[in-house]
């Protein structure tokens, strides 16, 4: 090979791989609509993605797995937490994360509730991309699909009554954050048997979901408890865990549920009302 | 230095070490928030941090380009620059450029987009210190009519350069095609203008060191430019993996980015080839280190640590976790940080005053400090991050959690970044060291001897 072809060689390659380059990203702009839902991109979901900016969260968090790792994945953020939760979350962090435990936390962000909403909008239509239905398996920001598999760091941090994964919690929290307490601290704890990851069902039914469920639950013919509303749904399900039974022969036999029952005596009035809160924002 | 204009290179390489320290302190505080409790939560919290880090990275590998291109082309086409008064322009709108950034940073005046965080009147001013340095640099070679390959593989890295960050300066409303012209620029920087600057940098020492044969150095380097560019263009793909993108991409940029490699060994073979030929005749066998050292380590980072988890169906497990920051972090530091320090420390000698041509014991332990020090960096982020995709990817643990069970890879983090440090503290006090030669001292002296020579 001499100078000559060395330099043909350089430009002929470069020539077609811009030019097959070219003619995908042309491709891909005819598909861009599409794969993102780009007729939901409402000037909430745009002012949104402002705040998302304008607050630098790409610098901690990753967003289709881009960013920074120091703070967890958000792409599928909102089918993990409602918004309920999300908004509560977003005035201040430090109700439902410990820095001591974690050993980081998010600083409190100031925004204003509009900035809120509109930035759940938008995770909200981020999770609804269609990414090649990446994360393949859920990322969870705490807890575990193994039960007990995140309560050793408790136990090493010698507080065994505050399982790893939660903040301790004062009377003076959100109601939904002590409710998260709850579940992971009742004995035996919700977390045990449940996760709240989509999909994830381990020796109980996954919670991700479970307010659109109840309601579909509730407005087909097929209910048999006695609830009228979803806190009442999940009220009856936490302490009559046979009143409505939901399908499926690993949940229960004989018209009886699997699930422990007693909670209506081991859980003070006040953690059950905080346990409902909390799961009614699992949407 | 044989053009006296050559010593603005001086000033760009200056300025490039004390941003380089600058990095450093950033890149710690940001390892040690890994550790936590954080006591600068409310007042640098990570994300301030980290922006610093990265920010502060590409303008101090800029600067160093700058200079060294400054350097190399009087070299190159034998002549003076066009004009050392618009290089020195040049250098000072870039500082007010890279301060202001910085100060605005701290306040979070910026952008929120990865590594274009940099605002708008900040991102003109990028582009007019870029238009002047072009210029400056296509009078040079304009008015020589001496034209090299190394020069102008080195032009249109540059040039590609400028046009490459256009893209960065448009607003998009989705953002998933944000994501898609982001990477235009950064990637396309990255994985291809840059390396060929990097490879135009690595011809030209390795010519002058080595005094390997320019014709043949010459031919490889189109090589080498257009396996770059094979895998480079298209590979940019792998950075299309889930973002919402077509499919297609999944499988092209496996292909591609697998052939990423390839360029990289070419230019290991290259600079290893170009010693064993001609032996080490050159005296800044320090310099050799460097640009030895630069070829390897680029091909450790950016070729195999690249390819370790460029492929779709590894990628769908690691993507976004630490396994990323390994390969950015030994890739970065060898194809662009050596190289750079590789110009420095060839440029050095001659625009300093007495300083030793075959460079002291304190350079070489720069050298093997930064080496051992970034090498450790590296498996530390390799084992956070295997350990991290294991735990939170495929086990399900939650990321907090995960991230508390992998503690001991960032004390191992902490502890190699230190030695890294020690290293980047011993080359810029080796640089500072030596008084640079300035011009005015340099002039009464050449034209006393015009005159003597003069019958």
């Amino acid at each position: 090979m001499n100078n000559r072809q060395a330099r043909m060689f350089a430009i002929a390659s470069t020539g077609i791989s811009v030019l097959v380059f070219l003619i995908l990203t042309l491709d891909s702009h005819r598909q861009f609509d599409t794969l993102t839902n780009a007729e939901n991109i409402t000037p909430e979901v745009t002012h949104g993605k402002d705040v998302w900016h304008k607050y630098n969260c790409i610098n901690c968090h990753t967003l289709f797995g881009e960013g920074a790792y120091y703070a967890p994945d958000l792409t599928k953020i909102t089918q993990h937490r409602g918004e309920a939760y999300l908004q509560a979350y977003m005035r201040d962090p430090a109700k439902f994360y410990d820095e001591n435990k974690h050993r980081r936390l998010m600083p409190k962000q100031n925004l204003s509730e509009k900035e809120i909403s509109d930035l759940i909008q938008f995770l909200d239509w981020v999770s609804k991309v269609d990414n090649q239905g990446w994360p393949p398996r859920p990322i969870l920001v705490t807890g575990s699909f193994i039960p007990g598999a995140d309560s050793v760091a408790a136990v090493a941090a010698g507080s065994a009554d505050n399982p790893a994964g939660i903040r301790p919690v004062t009377d003076d929290d959100d109601p939904r954050a002590q409710g998260e307490h709850v579940f992971r601290s009742a004995i035996p704890a919700c977390n045990a048997c449940h996760s709240t990851a989509p999909g994830a069902n381990m020796a109980g039914p996954t919670l991700a979901g479970l307010v659109t469920r109840a309601e579909a639950v509730l407005a087909s013919g097929d209910y048999t408890g006695k609830a009228t509303d979803v806190e009442g749904y999940i009220r009856e399900s936490v302490i009559a865990p046979s009143a409505h039974l939901v399908p499926g022969d690993m949940y229960s036999a004989n018209g009886t549920s699997f699930m422990p029952v007693g909670y209506e005596d081991s859980l003070t009035p006040e953690q059950l009302d905080h346990l409902i809160a909390y799961l009614a924002t699992l949407k | 230095m044989q053009y006296r204009s050559q010593s603005v290179a001086y000033w760009y390489f200056a300025v490039a070490m004390v941003l380089f320290g600058l990095q450093l302190v950033f890149g710690l505080l940001s390892a040690s928030k890994y550790l936590g409790p954080d006591p600068l939560l409310y007042i640098l919290p990570f994300d301030v941090t980290k922006v610093i880090h990265t920010n502060l990275l590409i303008v101090w590998v800029l600067t160093g380009f700058m200079g060294a291109t400054y350097w190399m082309i009087p070299d190159e086409s034998r002549t003076e620059l066009h004009s050392t008064r618009l290089a020195y322009i040049q250098l000072f709108l870039w500082v007010i450029m890279g301060v202001t950034a910085i100060i605005g940073y701290l306040f979070r005046y910026g952008t929120g987009n990865k590594l274009l965080e940099q605002p708008l009147p900040h991102k003109i001013i990028i582009v007019i210190c870029m238009l002047i340095f072009l210029y400056n640099i296509g009078m040079t070679i304009k008015k020589s009519g001496r034209f090299t390959t190394t020069e102008g593989v080195l032009m249109l890295g540059l040039v590609s350069s400028a046009v490459l960050f256009f893209p960065a300066l448009l607003h998009y409303e989705n953002y998933t095609v944000s994501i898609f012209y982001r990477w235009w620029t950064i990637h396309l920087w990255v994985e291809g203008v840059w390396m060929m600057i990097m490879g135009a940098f690595l011809a030209y020492l390795l010519i002058r060191l080595s005094g390997a044969d320019r014709e043949v150095m010459e031919k490889w380097l189109y090589v080498i430019v257009g396996l770059v560019f094979i895998a480079g263009i298209l590979g940019t793909a792998h950075h299309y993996y889930w973002v919402g993108v077509p499919t297609y991409w999944l499988p092209i940029g496996g292909f591609f980015s697998a052939l990423e490699p390839a360029a990289l060994v070419a230019m290991a073979i290259y600079a290893y080839t170009a010693i064993r030929r001609s032996g080490l005749a050159h005296p800044n066998k320090l310099a050799l280190h460097w640009t030895v050292g630069s070829a390897v380590f680029t091909l450790f980072g950016a070729g195999l640590l690249g390819l370790a988890h460029t492929w779709p169906s590894v990628n769908k497990w690691t993507h976004g976790t630490l396994i990323t920051a390994m390969h950015g972090h030994a890739a970065f530091y060898g194809a662009y940080a050596m190289i750079v320090l590789a110009m420095i420390t060839y440029a050095l000698p001659s625009l300093t005053r007495h300083r030793p041509e075959g460079g002291s014991s304190i350079g070489y332990w720069a050298f093997w400090l930064q080496i051992t020090g970034m090498f450790g960096m590296t498996l530390s982020f390799a084992t956070a991050g295997i350990g991290q995709v294991y735990l939170e990817r495929i086990m399900g643990m939650g990321y907090l959690d995960t991230q508390l069970k992998i503690q001991v890879h960032f004390l191992m983090l902490i502890a190699t970044a230190s030695i890294f440090t020690v290293g980047v503290a011993l080359f810029i006090y080796d640089f500072f060291r030596f008084a640079p030669r300035f011009i005015f001292e340099d002039e009464p002296q050449l034209e006393a001897g015009v005159t003597r020579s003069t019958p």
